[in-house]
This record gives C-alpha cells, structure tokens and sequence, in this order.
C-alpha cells in the first residue's frame, strides 16, 4: 500500500518535470553491430579462460619435471640410505609393498595432490 | 520490454554460461545504457566504450543480479560505477602527467563537444554535478523510480530525491525554463 502511494506520488508530474522529461527524451541508439561484438568479446574471454588452466598446467609440468625427477632421485637416494630392516619391518606385513618402487609412491603422490589442486581450480 | 522475460534470460545466461541468452539482454537494453553512458560522459565514442565495458562487467557479475528489481535498475548501476572508475582511473593518469610535467586537460578534452553539437540538454547537464547528472539521468531519461535509482546508486531514497530537487533547482537558477518553454 505505502509502495503504491509512493508510486502515485513519483507518477505526479508537474509542468517543469514534463519538460525536462521532454529534454531528457532522446533517440534509441541503434544496434549497428554493438551487441556482436559484445558477445563476441565474451566468447572470447570464456575461450581464454577455458584454455588457460590446461596450457598453464602443460607449462608448469613441462617446467617442473626436471626438477621434479630430481626430488624423486633424492627420496629414493634418501631411502636407500634407511637401514634396510626398518623398511623391511614396515612392508613385512604387505608383501606387495616390497615390490613397489619408492619412486612410483612419491611420484603418486605429487600426481595425487596436482590432479585434486587442478580440480578444485577447475570448480572455482 | 518485459522484466520477466528478462529475468528468464538472465537465468538461461547465468546456469548454462548461455552467451546466446546474453547477448538478447544486450540487444534490448543497449540503447539505455548507451544514451545514459553518452549523458553522463559526454563523449559518444567513449560512452560507447564505457558501454561495452560495463556489459562485460554485467556478465561477469550476472550472477548477483537477485531479480528483486528491474534489470535495466541494476545494468544502469554497472554502467554507473564502470562510468564512476574509468574517470578516477583519467584522473589518476591526468594526475601521473601532471607530475611529469605536461599539461593534464585529457579529460576535459574529451568531454568538451563541438560548439555546435551542444544541446539544450548539455548545456543543463553542464551546471550538474556527475552524481546530480546521473541520478537526474535516470529519473527523466531512463524513466527510472527513485527506489530504483537509489538502488543504482548506494543511495537511500530521500537522498535521490534531495538530488533530484537540487538538480532541478540549479538549472532553474542557471536558466530561465519558462522562456525556454514557450519558445
């Protein structure tokens, strides 16, 4: 009821407001193209953000894996030096284990964390 | 223009990333954003830049457009606030060339028209300031409600109103609107 008597009241024009409603009145500005461009900008920004992720992802592994290798040769020069029956006491109870490189494990690993970073960006 | 059907597309833009949906919105309301945006900055090649500034801002904050009021309310406060920074934004970079010695008077320049594209209207909008301009803008030009407005612009509704009576006041001081009505 209030809304619709504050409406009645904006809707009550004098005469000054009817002239400057006339002087305000102007032509509609034609398209001529400037809703394409608009959406073709956009179009453009979604490419460049669906690309960004992947072509980033690509770089940095690219970039990473030297580095990445050599953390992986360090562990696993690290573990050798673990006296051999700690490692042995801890894989006792899982034969399968002893087969498994420590290379691979850690590699997995650093593969797990990536992939569940690179999804929960993905979300966002 | 119908404000649900409005509201359709913007639903269809925001859950399908539906570029096809926006671009409708775009199609009906780029004339009011362009004519407000040419208002206000009074320059026809930068309001147009502003304007295509503001619908990509618009797309990328569809999303928190709540559907409470009119879409045209809350793309005349993108465009207001996109109009709002790229002048400080002109006015930080008027400020940079100041401090390296050159003459500042960018902005002015391109808000200045030709002496003989200059309208009655601009000659009002001249005694007006950018927050009078804008808000008398919508009111008479956009055909905005004042709660409208104050939406748009961060302001309470007696504000806009206040505004809006001093806007109308400061052209009445500065011209005579009576001799200009008859002629």
């Amino acid at each position: 009821m209030i809304s619709k008597i504050i409406n009645m009241a904006e809707r009550i024009k004098d005469a000054e407001d009817r002239l400057l409603e006339a002087l305000f009145e102007s032509a509609s500005v034609a398209d001529d193209g400037f809703s394409v461009t608009v959406v073709r900008k956009i179009k453009r920004r979604l490419w460049v953000r669906r690309l960004t992720l992947p072509t980033a992802a690509i770089i940095g592994g690219a970039i990473a894996f030297k580095p990445l290798s050599g953390v992986v040769a360090a562990l696993s020069g690290l573990a050798s030096l673990l006296p051999t029956d700690t490692f042995s006491m801890a894989t006792s109870a899982i034969p399968q284990l002893q087969s498994i490189q420590l290379e691979t494990i850690v590699l997995g690993a650093i593969l797990l964390a990536v992939g569940l970073f690179s999804v929960r960006m993905l979300e966002d | 223009m119908s404000s649900s059907e409005d509201r359709d597309l913007v639903a269809r833009a925001v859950s399908g990333q539906d570029t096809a949906a926006f671009g409708e919105l775009v199609r009906r309301h780029q004339s009011h954003v362009r004519n407000f945006l040419r208002k206000l900055a009074g320059d026809h090649t930068l309001a147009d830049d502003l304007a295509q500034d503001c619908f990509m801002h618009a797309w990328d904050k569809l999303h928190t457009f709540s559907g409470r009021g009119s879409f045209i309310g809350w793309l005349l406060k993108v465009a207001y606030t996109t109009f709002l920074q790229s002048k400080r934004k002109s006015k930080r970079y008027a400020e940079i060339l100041e401090s390296a010695g050159h003459v500042a008077d960018q902005e002015s320049r391109s808000t200045v028209l030709p002496s003989d594209e200059v309208t009655d209207l601009d000659k009002f909008l001249a005694v007006l300031t950018t927050e009078e301009r804008a808000i008398m803008v919508m009111s008479y030009a956009c055909g905005l409600s004042h709660r409208e407005i104050g939406d748009a612009t961060d302001m309470p509704v007696g504000t806009v109103k206040s505004v809006i009576f001093r806007g109308k006041q400061k052209i009445r001081n500065s011209f005579d609107i009576k001799d200009h009505q008859h002629g």
